[in-house]
């Protein structure tokens, strides 16, 4: 345990002295620049224009820390000799992926708090109100990149650093169409098709399951037990993409 | 030195090209400059995939686009596509307020073309809107002022206020309004209508609102009262040729058991001149 | 109690690249011993497998068949990773981390007790000279630093077996000398020091004993002065004025100097040399045995391998 906090502390170092924060930055002059802009632009709520812009913007620019930063903090030390240092020490392969894996987190985590602060900010400013809807939407999407960090994690362990990101940039576009691939299934008549392409809609992530923005930007109750297991569904399947993760890098000769 | 002056001034040269030509490109008229742009509009569910989640986000921008756009019509042009744009903005985000609104006011504004069209599209839009709001009152209210002010359709704006007032949260001033409304265009019996004013009365929070509650529902009385007085007045009028003084002659002659009364129990009056029923309305609004 | 720091014991590996290529037998059954407190160098041409022998030890590869022992534990266990001390060859080091902070981090890898930790790693900078700048970024180190503070992380954990890959790469002679200094103080210490080097100068000057391996497997193996003693490849006679001109033994070398020459045949001709130069009158002044250097030693093996 010692070992895997770590390697999780020093993978947010890393990040953190290698200026990631500085998309919490951009994120931010994105916000006071577009909200300006937008209030010129439109007629009528400024204030929604400025929570579907920044749960967008917090969104992306997570996604873009949980992709860019896997590459440099797992795959770079997966796939050179970066890793053989610290797995010669009593420090099991598991635990240094999840060192890894948990360092990452805590750095998407960083910039998406800071992120929604900033979003809550600017739609007080513009709107008079304190919208903590807007935290609660955000701490989801946390949770939808804890499932994408998990997946960019086992495409670090099982590819190159490049495909590992084309993969995880799948995995997240996929993970927003895949209600269309169920609605795809209520077309087919086929026999064996429809069954076979179902199986795949539900073993598929459904990131849009952690897309709460409609809800919290038009306030609309959100059932508790939906929220209960939105939340259980995405411990699940990142502790499920985590052990494979795992699982498979145990078993690598790292040549 | 020499060389990077050389190189700067390269850069800057060719900025200026880059700079020049698109000005030049920018400012050359186009051929049908309005009606290209919307030929290329994607669907809406093209829209959603491509937006990863952010339906909110891709209307604002539609929306925001679309303002700029019409706003650069003149209202004796045609609005190209008016009713697409506002169906895709409102089919990607099917909660956005301002979309109905604005999207009515500028159905609303072009005088090209046939304006029952217009309001047949405008009146699709409100009820797009309020059925996709089935919670919010707002929608529909702005909706029922739209077509009592802009439309001027009473039948339609007395449907929509009814909606309106029926909804969660609705402030009292709307049940009020609804009635109003629908004893203006006679568009419920007279009986719908005490009953309504009943309600409204039952209500009542304040001073104001009691007196107004009575107010309407003195005038709904004095109508079913006068369906059966003012017949009467004139059945009596043909057979004896003349008009009552007061109601007691009435009673006298057995036509009835008593002096009618308003609905606040004061009796009523007659009009010698017209032998008709008068009430004599008297709320206190101290 | 054994006297045996590391037994590696018929170890196997085959590579499978993928789907359309062949596979790649590696070590072909590769055994050898490394007795306590000694410095063990392990030494093969390119592709031999000792990069893979050497990760194997570290647990970086998975054997295909074999056994490795750390101090008599499976190679796996944490208990024989805490005895070891490695080294990778051509190390990574974290940009933004200074050196005390790469060090620091490490320790918490070993679990060295926070309230001993902040010694160790002094200790540590100390024995590879890097005190003075530990507080750096790493980023800012030369290639030599930066070897050096590899030799610290493997160093810290005060290990009973140091496992070096290729620790004197790419440094200059100063560098270089400054390594072979540790390893042999860490050998002064107990430590047993088993590295892996192209550096043959430095391998037959502080080695005591030599594994050479070849195509995966280990060719010869014993102390450096042993491996080359046996291999007598020619002999120099030394004799008085200038060589006979119809000299008939086949002749590696010679030189004619104004007092003296010297002619250089192989061990099977040195007989038939003595000889001639004695029926010509020739006045031999010397006989010297020319033993090969471990570099031509190696080569020998090296390409009896390779045919």
């Amino acid at each position: 345990m010692r070992a895997m906090l770590a390697i999780a502390r020093n993978t947010l170092r890393e990040a953190l002295r290698d200026r990631v924060l500085y998309l919490f930055l951009g994120f931010a002059v994105l916000m006071l620049v577009s909200s300006k802009i937008f209030g010129l632009l439109t007629v009528g709520d400024e204030g929604k224009v400025i929570k579907d812009l920044g749960l967008a913007g917090v969104q992306f620019f997570s996604m873009l820390i949980a992709v860019m930063m896997s590459v440099l903090l797992i795959s770079r030390e997966v796939d050179g000799r970066t890793v053989y240092n610290i797995l010669a020490k009593p420090v099991r392969r598991w635990q240094f992926l999840l060192g890894k894996y948990l360092g990452l987190l805590a750095t998407v985590a960083l910039n998406l708090t800071l992120m929604a602060l900033v979003m809550v900010v600017m739609v007080r400013l513009y709107s008079g109100e304190w919208d903590m809807g807007l935290l609660f939407a955000s701490a989801m999407i946390l949770l939808e990149m804890a499932v994408v960090t998990a997946f960019a994690t086992l495409f670090a362990v099982l590819t190159r650093p490049m495909l590992g990101t084309v993969f995880t940039l799948a995995v997240y576009i996929i993970g927003h169409v895949a209600e269309d691939i169920w609605l795809l299934t209520q077309h087919i008549t086929a026999g064996v098709t429809r069954p076979i392409v179902a199986a795949i809609y539900y073993m598929l992530p459904n990131l849009e399951r952690f897309n709460f923005k409609t809800e919290v930007v038009h306030e609309l109750s959100i059932p508790p037990g939906e929220i209960a297991v939105t939340i259980v569904y995405g411990l699940a399947y990142t502790v499920l993409v985590l052990v494979l993760a795992c699982v498979r890098f145990s078993h690598k000769d790292l040549t | 030195m020499t060389r990077s002056v050389a190189i700067a001034a390269v850069v800057i040269a060719l900025l200026a090209v880059v700079v020049t030509c698109e000005v030049i490109l920018h400012n050359a008229p186009e051929a049908d400059p309005l009606g290209k742009r919307l030929l290329y509009l994607p669907s809406a569910e093209v829209l959603r995939l491509v937006s990863l989640g952010n339906d909110g986000l891709m209307a604002d921008l539609l929306y925001m686009w679309s303002i700029q756009y019409y706003s650069q019509f003149d209202f004796r042009e045609k609005f190209l596509y008016l009713d697409t744009v506002f169906n895709l903005i409102t089919d990607l985000d099917p909660r956005y307020f301002d979309a109905y609104r604005i999207g009515a006011m500028i159905m609303s504004v072009q005088k090209h073309g046939d304006p029952n069209q217009h309001k047949e599209a405008i009146v699709r839009l409100y009820d797009k809107g309020i059925r996709a709001m089935p919670e919010k009152w707002e929608i529909a209210e702005w909706a029922a002022w739209d077509a009592y002010l802009v439309l001027q359709d009473t039948d339609q704006a007395v449907e929509w206020m009814g909606i309106a007032a029926e909804r969660p949260g609705a402030p009292y001033v709307l049940q009020r309004l609804y009635g109003v409304w629908r004893d203006n265009i006679h568009g419920w019996t007279v009986e719908d209508s005490i009953a309504h004013w009943h309600e409204v009365l039952a209500g009542a929070e304040t001073k104001t609102e009691i007196n107004l509650a009575t107010s309407h529902m003195y005038d709904s009385y004095v109508t079913l009262h006068r369906r059966s007085l003012d017949p009467m007045l004139r059945d009596y009028f043909e057979r004896t040729r003349s008009c009552p003084e007061s109601w007691q002659e009435l009673v006298d002659a057995g036509w009835l058991a008593s002096v009618p009364t308003d609905y606040l129990g004061n009796p009523y009056g007659i009009d010698t001149t017209t032998c008709t029923m008068v009430a004599h309305k008297k709320i206190r609004w101290d | 109690m054994s006297n045996v720091a590391l037994r590696v014991e018929d170890l196997k590996k085959t590579f499978d690249p993928g789907l359309l290529k062949a596979k790649v037998e590696v070590l072909k059954g590769l055994s050898f011993e490394v007795q306590h407190g000694v410095i063990f160098g392990f030494l093969g041409p390119n592709g031999a497998g000792k990069t893979t022998t050497i990760k194997a030890i570290a647990g970086l590869i998975w054997p295909d068949d074999g056994a490795i022992e750390i101090c008599g534990l499976p190679h796996t266990d944490e208990a024989a990773k805490r005895k070891i001390g490695f080294m990778a060859e051509n190390p990574y080091f974290y940009p933004y981390l200074t050196g005390r902070e790469f060090l620091d981090f490490h320790a918490e890898l070993l679990g060295l007790a926070r309230d001993t930790a902040p010694t160790r790693v002094s200790q540590a900078l100390e024995k590879v000279s890097m005190s003075d700048r530990a507080d750096r970024l790493m980023r800012t180190f030369s290639k030599g630093m930066l070897q050096r503070m590899s030799l610290a992380q493997a160093l810290l954990g005060e290990p009973e077996l140091l496992i070096l890959d290729e620790p004197m790469s790419g440094l200059d002679p100063l560098g270089r000398r400054d390594v072979r200094d540790i390893i042999l103080a860490e050998r002064e210490r107990g430590t047993t020091v088993f590295f892996s080097s192209h550096i043959i100068p430095d391998v037959e000057t502080i080695c005591d004993r030599v594994a050479i391996v070849v195509d995966g497997t280990v060719q010869a193996v014993g102390e450096v002065r042993d491996l080359v003693a046996h291999e007598v490849e020619a002999y120099e006679v030394a004799f008085v004025g200038a060589a006979p001109p119809a000299l008939t033994t086949p002749v590696l070398a010679s030189q004619t100097g104004s007092d003296a020459s010297w002619v250089r045949v192989d061990s099977g001709h040195r007989d038939q040399l003595i000889r001639e130069l004695v029926d010509d009158g020739v006045r031999i002044v010397g006989l010297s045995p020319v033993r090969s250097s471990l570099e031509e030693f190696l080569l020998v093996h090296f390409q009896g391998g390779e045919s």
